[in-house]
């Protein structure tokens, strides 16, 4: 049987703010043309969505052939190879691309060069770190363990094994000693404050450094990871379309993550399926990104092709949970109040309310709530109206094209607070994704079923299929 | 120098023209493994992330002594295409290093060939230079050298006493190729020290080397932000320099490094790296060379 583990960060998101800044302090782009280089990105960014499974493919065959002879085989190799703030670019670029898509080819190809520059880490230094980490070579911790990692990961790379129990695994291993040396370069905000300046000109570079550093401070322990992986696992536990791999925990640790491995088909073969299949793949995801932010208060802000296996009749798992953000009660509500008074209440005057106490536009803007509307409303532009809707590729690029869009009258006035940045990778990653499968559905009314303020009856099978699902829930596990 | 824009293009030719050159230099199907090899210090530190240091240091002090200065002055472009000099010399070096010996005698002789016509008076001492006089031949690459094993020192991973001398034996070499006498030639650190302070009384900051000085260390034309990173290489480069060069320029003594300065400027050289692995090429050129230094260590 042929085992498909796509683990995130290495093909997918490929972008890297620091590049940017990086080529252009030496000097390809002015700053001018750094903005125009990110505009027509822009409209490039679902392009770019499509391109990245393959880019992923071709890394992978690049390790293939390269892999026994190049593999890193001390700690020293690693430094090496990822320290000088290289692992933390790769890691920056892949969550650059979470709040903004809008890079140039030419950033696009150094970041999948430098992710194509890691080898693996050798057959021996893999066995020393989960020794190190769980106390045993692997070879005695499993019943089979394949010493040839099966895919590569930003900091790591996963093996396959076989438990004494019986099961077949992912074990995620860690590149030694990256977690010590991404922390320290990590602690050089100037250089991250200069590498993100041009990139996201519309965000606050402050928060953004803040979160981007946070985030991937938590990603360098996959205890955090194992840990968002469960939660979410408990919360979709028996879900009829949404699968998560389970966490091994005895099998797991700081730089160890081991998780039931999966198999099914990947993103890029979707394009093959038929309309209603790819339409059920669609609603899954969107159930899955905003039940989780509603319910979970979660959100995984990696939501990139490289994370999902696809089993048919709306079956999707979910892969990768590095990056997932937690939200508070209170950074959800004013996203509720916004989404229920553009949408629901038709009260233009409290969805500006809502983005003011957000902090995502400056109190007091001398602009019309009209214009505001205008500007922002191509967000909401698939859940302000009932039925049906396909997400074409054009309304995938025109909400991405409009998020950089820096000569719009509001843009001067917008800023993304701290808390909210990850989201944004619900404008520029999820529509993107939802776009190229062309998904058909009626949005608003799944958007219904899963808004606390509306709790909707289910719209389609999937959600009849969920009510069941809650309705079987233990209280406990509900929210 | 034309617009601004123009020179922000020169910049970023910079980048494009030296990945060119050195992915041109290493050979896909070498005929051998040239003057060094897959196991030589000199294969080592050609990768090291320090190089770009380690040339704008030389390039400081090769600049004063007044001779080799008013050879490079006088008839070389530098000053209306600075980047296309520095990618030929970038060029000539990694083709020396990492090409076969064919590739490396080709590119020797064709420096040989063009430093027959570099002669001339040095305005400033009045004395008489040929750009083939094996002193100053050997003063360009002396400094070379030493600017490579301080910068690894400094900013890369710092070579150890036996490997700074098989580093300087193995270049000797290089000198030989352009027409230095092997008897002349330092064949270890302590030799190549004694060299360099037996030279030290010829330097002097000529006006013509206080203008490359001033060239190199803050490019005309190049905007608040380039400024910004260059200033990252700058400052490693001038914290490398020895005492006399910091005086002849007029630098004044900056003191030592402070860790946290070195390490961000370990960092901005990464940043850089990674800008350099992205243009065409340069990873798989890498990748020939690691292979080639992987299979001579297992051997």
């Amino acid at each position: 049987m042929r085992k498909t583990l796509v683990v995130a960060a290495a093909g997918g998101a490929l972008a890297a703010a620091g590049l940017v800044v990086a080529r252009r302090r030496l000097g390809k782009l002015r700053l001018r043309r750094g903005l125009a280089a990110l505009r027509l990105v822009a409209r490039g960014g679902v392009r770019y969505t499509r391109s990245a499974p393959r880019l992923f493919a071709a890394a992978g065959e690049t390790r293939e052939q390269l892999r026994n002879d190049l593999a890193l085989q001390t700690a020293q190799d690693v430094a090496d190879t990822l320290g000088a703030m290289k692992g933390v670019l790769m890691k920056i670029g892949q969550m650059a691309s979470y709040v903004d898509d809008g890079l140039s080819p030419a950033v696009r190809r150094t970041l999948s060069r430098l992710q194509d520059s890691v080898p693996p880490m050798s057959a021996e230094l893999a066995a020393q770190v989960v020794t190190q980490e769980l106390g045993l070579p692997p070879e005695r911790l499993f019943a089979r363990w394949d010493p040839e990692p099966i895919a590569a990961a930003s900091i790591g790379q996963v093996h396959r094994a076989i438990t004494r129990d019986g099961r077949a695994v992912a074990v995620k291993v860690q590149y030694p000693g990256i977690a010590e040396t991404m922390a320290a370069d990590l602690d050089n905000v100037s250089l991250l404050r200069r590498m993100l300046r041009v990139t996201a000109p519309s965000q606050d570079v402050d928060a953004l450094v803040t979160e981007l550093r946070d985030r991937v401070r938590e990603e360098l322990d996959y205890r955090r990871e194992a840990d968002n992986q469960r939660l979410v696992a408990g919360y979709y536990r028996g879900h009829p379309t949404i699968h998560i791999p389970q966490i091994i925990g005895e099998l797991s640790g700081r730089r160890v993550v081991t998780s039931e491995l999966s198999d099914g088909a990947r993103f890029a073969e979707l394009a093959g399926w038929p309309q209603h299949e790819r339409d059920l793949a669609a609603e899954t995801i969107y159930r899955f990104v905003f039940r989780s932010l509603y319910e979970v208060h979660a959100f995984n802000g990696d939501p990139h092709p490289g994370n999902y296996l696809f089993h048919g009749g709306g079956r999707v798992t979910f892969l990768d949970f590095g990056l997932v953000k937690h939200f508070t009660p209170a950074e959800l509500r004013p996203l509720m109040q916004m989404a229920r008074s553009l949408c629901v209440e038709n009260q233009p005057e409290a969805f500006r309310r809502g983005l003011e106490d957000a902090g995502f536009l400056r109190p007091g803007a001398p602009l019309s709530t009209e214009t505001i509307v205008d500007h922002l409303g191509v967000f909401y532009a698939t859940i302000r109206r009932p039925g049906r809707l396909t997400i074409t590729p054009d309304y995938a690029s025109a909400v991405v094209r409009r998020f950089f869009d820096l000569r719009s009258p509001v843009a001067a006035y917008v800023s993304i607070p701290r808390s909210y940045v990850i989201l944004q990778r619900i404008n520029l990653g999820l529509f993107a994704l939802l776009g190229e499968l062309s998904a058909t559905a009626d949005w608003r009314a799944i958007a219904e079923e899963i808004w606390p303020f509306v709790q909707g009856p289910p719209s389609t099978p999937m959600g009849e299929a969920e009510v069941a699902w809650r309705a079987s829930r233990p209280v406990a596990a509900r929210s | 120098m034309g617009s601004g824009t123009d020179q922000y293009a020169d910049a970023a030719g910079l980048v494009a023209r030296s990945a060119a050159a050195y992915v041109a230099s290493v050979p896909t199907d070498p005929a051998d493994d040239g003057f060094f090899g897959p196991a030589s210090v000199t294969w080592r530190v050609s990768g090291d992330l320090s190089s770009i240091v380690a040339g704008l240091r030389a390039l400081l002090v090769q600049a004063l002594h007044p001779l080799a200065m008013a050879g490079v002055d006088q008839h070389s472009d530098w000053r209306r295409d600075p980047v296309g000099r520095l990618a030929a010399t970038s060029s000539y070096l990694s083709t020396v290093s990492l090409g076969d010996r064919a590739a490396a005698e080709r590119a020797a002789a064709r420096v040989r060939r063009i430093h027959e016509h570099v002669r001339g008076t040095d305005p400033v001492t009045g004395r008489p230079y040929a750009a083939s006089d094996p002193a100053l031949l050997l003063w360009v690459h002396a400094v070379l050298v030493e600017s490579t094993i301080v910068a690894c020192e400094l900013f890369g991973t710092p070579l150890t006493p036996p490997d700074s001398d098989r580093y300087v034996a193995e270049m000797a070499v290089a000198a030989e190729l352009v027409g230095v006498p092997a008897a002349l030639v330092p064949a270890s650190a302590g030799e190549l020290r004694q060299y360099l302070s037996s030279v030290q009384n010829e330097l002097r900051c000529t006006p013509a080397a206080a203008d490359a000085a001033a060239f190199l260390l803050d490019p005309p034309g190049l905007d608040a932000d380039i400024a910004e990173i260059w200033q990252d290489v700058r400052d490693a480069a001038v914290a490398a320099l020895p005492e006399w060069a910091l005086d002849m320029y007029g630098f004044g003594a900056p003191g030592a490094l402070a860790p946290a300065r070195r390490t961000e400027i370990r960092q901005a050289l990464g940043v850089l790296d990674v800008v350099f692995l992205g243009e065409p090429g340069v990873l798989e050129a890498r990748q020939r060379i690691a292979l080639r230094m992987r299979t001579a260590q297992r051997a």
